[in-house]
């Protein structure tokens, strides 16, 4: 372990199988999952799109009404997940300046404001005038820094689907800087509406109507009958902070987050890259000081799409990683778009401290077999080195190195 | 629509911005901010009201009454001269 790596004092997640830590690592370690046709208004126009619904969020007692009336379904999912990871890391401990926010995610709340649209009817004349807020995704930033009086920086960021990488990466950039001393990543609820499941459905990415009838066997990541992801409303908060800063309060950390690595295709368009996947991972080992054969996990970014989950299992191949433990957090929770970085980190984290592998949902025929798989039933197994991968439309790459608290 | 009308509209309305109202009786002398309204929630009750009686009033307008009972006079007026 390296001893200037940033340490992870809390975690918060907001997912359809289980939110808070507690209720989430049970479902994920009994295999649960939640697809279903989804319900959640301005989601379905003459469809039946498929994916994972959080329901209604509950309101946190130290969350004000006024607070809560105003936020949209992306800044409650931000509000409770920040709520349980800042009280797992006692952040009110610490000065409020030196701690930042950095929320990934871009355009998380176009189903909100598809429904504004469609209700005013093609009039603005009666616009409430909070649209001028809410239809910035840094209102996020503004309902956290609010509620939790957080007075270093807060921004977000945007890389599609390794958006929640990107923030971990920022946060943890922010804190080995010395910008803060405590950084909080946040993998904003992707809130999409029926436009945007339509336009993820026609370029050939979101999953097909196959399994229209059995919901429940859609989402396939790297099995053969694989076709598409399948989306999942999550949402999750990782309290990054400097080893030093987490003794000052005597915290036991879950781990550090030990390197990163970005890498650009230099492609604007969805199809994956087995040398950008490779540079990435490459760069993160290269920065955490780990050898391939040191990682003894690799949660992939594994969304179900044929060409993705391909091209991910060679770029593993590629780096060595074949040997490793290997399952898919996809297949329970679905994919969060913005959300999954941060909600795949806090899943290894939490499996890191249960001391086990969550099964692989549906994984019936697995496109590669060289892999250890975490097929149908939980493995107990002791995490060392672990290795979380996102990759986005637009050619982004991320890769993080996580090493537990050992 | 009359001025009592209005004022019923106005403190619905501000009970939906505020809702730690529930139960606060409303009179004409209540200002807005007193009753912890900031100013997007003040242009947010504004708007709501204006929503529910088909009325679009100029912004700057609005700066005028000093409590809801003035504002309840100037939706009024706007609605008679609308009439």
């Amino acid at each position: 372990m390296q001893s200037h790596s940033p340490v992870i004092t809390g975690v918060g997640v907001l997912s359809a199988i289980g939110s808070g830590k507690a209720a989430f690592t049970e479902a994920m370690l009994d295999g649960r999952s939640a697809f279903g046709v989804m319900q959640r208004p301005g989601r379905q126009r003459e469809s039946a799109y498929l994916g994972a619904e959080v329901g209604e969020i509950a309101c946190p007692p130290e969350i004000a009404r006024q607070t809560w009336r105003a936020a949209s379904l992306s800044a409650r999912a931000a509000l409770v997940v920040l709520h349980e990871a800042w009280n797992e890391a006692g952040l009110d401990a610490v000065d409020p300046s030196r701690i930042g926010l950095i929320v990934g995610g871009s355009n998380v709340q176009q189903r909100e404001l598809t429904q504004v649209h469609e209700a005013h009817g093609g009039s603005s004349t009666f616009l409430r005038p909070t649209y001028a807020l809410s239809f910035m995704d840094s209102d996020l930033c503004g309902f956290c820094t609010a509620q939790f009086g957080i007075r270093g920086m807060a921004y977000t960021v945007g890389g599609a689907s390794a958006s929640g990488q990107l923030a971990l990466i920022q946060a943890a950039q922010a804190v080995v800087g010395n910008q803060v001393d405590v950084c909080i990543a946040l993998g904003a609820m992707m809130d999409l509406s029926h436009w945007e499941c339509r336009g993820l459905r026609a370029i050939g990415a979101m999953g097909s109507d196959r399994f229209a009838n059995e919901p429940s066997l859609a989402c396939r990541p790297f099995d053969r009958d694989h076709d598409g992801f399948i989306f999942g409303e999550s949402c999750g908060a990782v309290v990054i902070e400097s080893r030093q800063s987490s003794k000052r309060r005597g915290i036991v950390p879950y781990g550090t987050l030990r390197g990163w690595g970005m890498t650009m295709d230099g492609n604007r368009n969805p199809n994956p890259s087995m040398e950008g996947e490779v540079r990435a991972i490459r760069q993160a080992l290269d920065a955490a000081g780990c050898t391939p054969s040191q990682v003894d996990y690799v949660n992939p970014h594994g969304t179900g799409s044929v060409a993705g989950d391909e091209t991910e299992l060679k770029a593993l191949h590629a780096c060595g990683l074949t040997g490793v433990h290997l399952n898919a957090t996809k297949s329970l929770v679905g994919h969060g778009l913005s959300a999954a970085g941060v909600v795949e980190g806090i899943a290894t984290l939490l499996q890191m401290r249960a001391g086990a592998l969550h099964p692989t949902r549906n994984l019936d025929h697995p496109i590669d077999d060289e892999f250890n798989w975490v097929r149908d039933e939980p493995v107990q197994h002791q995490i060392q080195n672990a290795l979380t991968l996102s990759m986005g439309f637009g050619g982004i790459n991320t890769a993080l190195c996580w090493s537990g608290a050992h | 629509m009359t001025r009592s009308d209005i004022l019923e509209l106005i403190a619905r309305h501000t009970r939906e911005i505020l809702p730690g109202l529930d139960d606060h009786l409303f009179v004409d002398t209540n200002r807005l901010v007193e009753l912890g309204a900031n100013s997007v929630d003040r242009a947010e009750i504004a708007m709501l009201v204006q929503e529910s009686l088909g009325l679009s009033v100029p912004r700057v307008e609005l700066f005028g009454p000093k409590n809801i009972g003035e504002l309840a006079e100037l939706f009024l007026t706007k609605l008679h001269a609308v009439a």
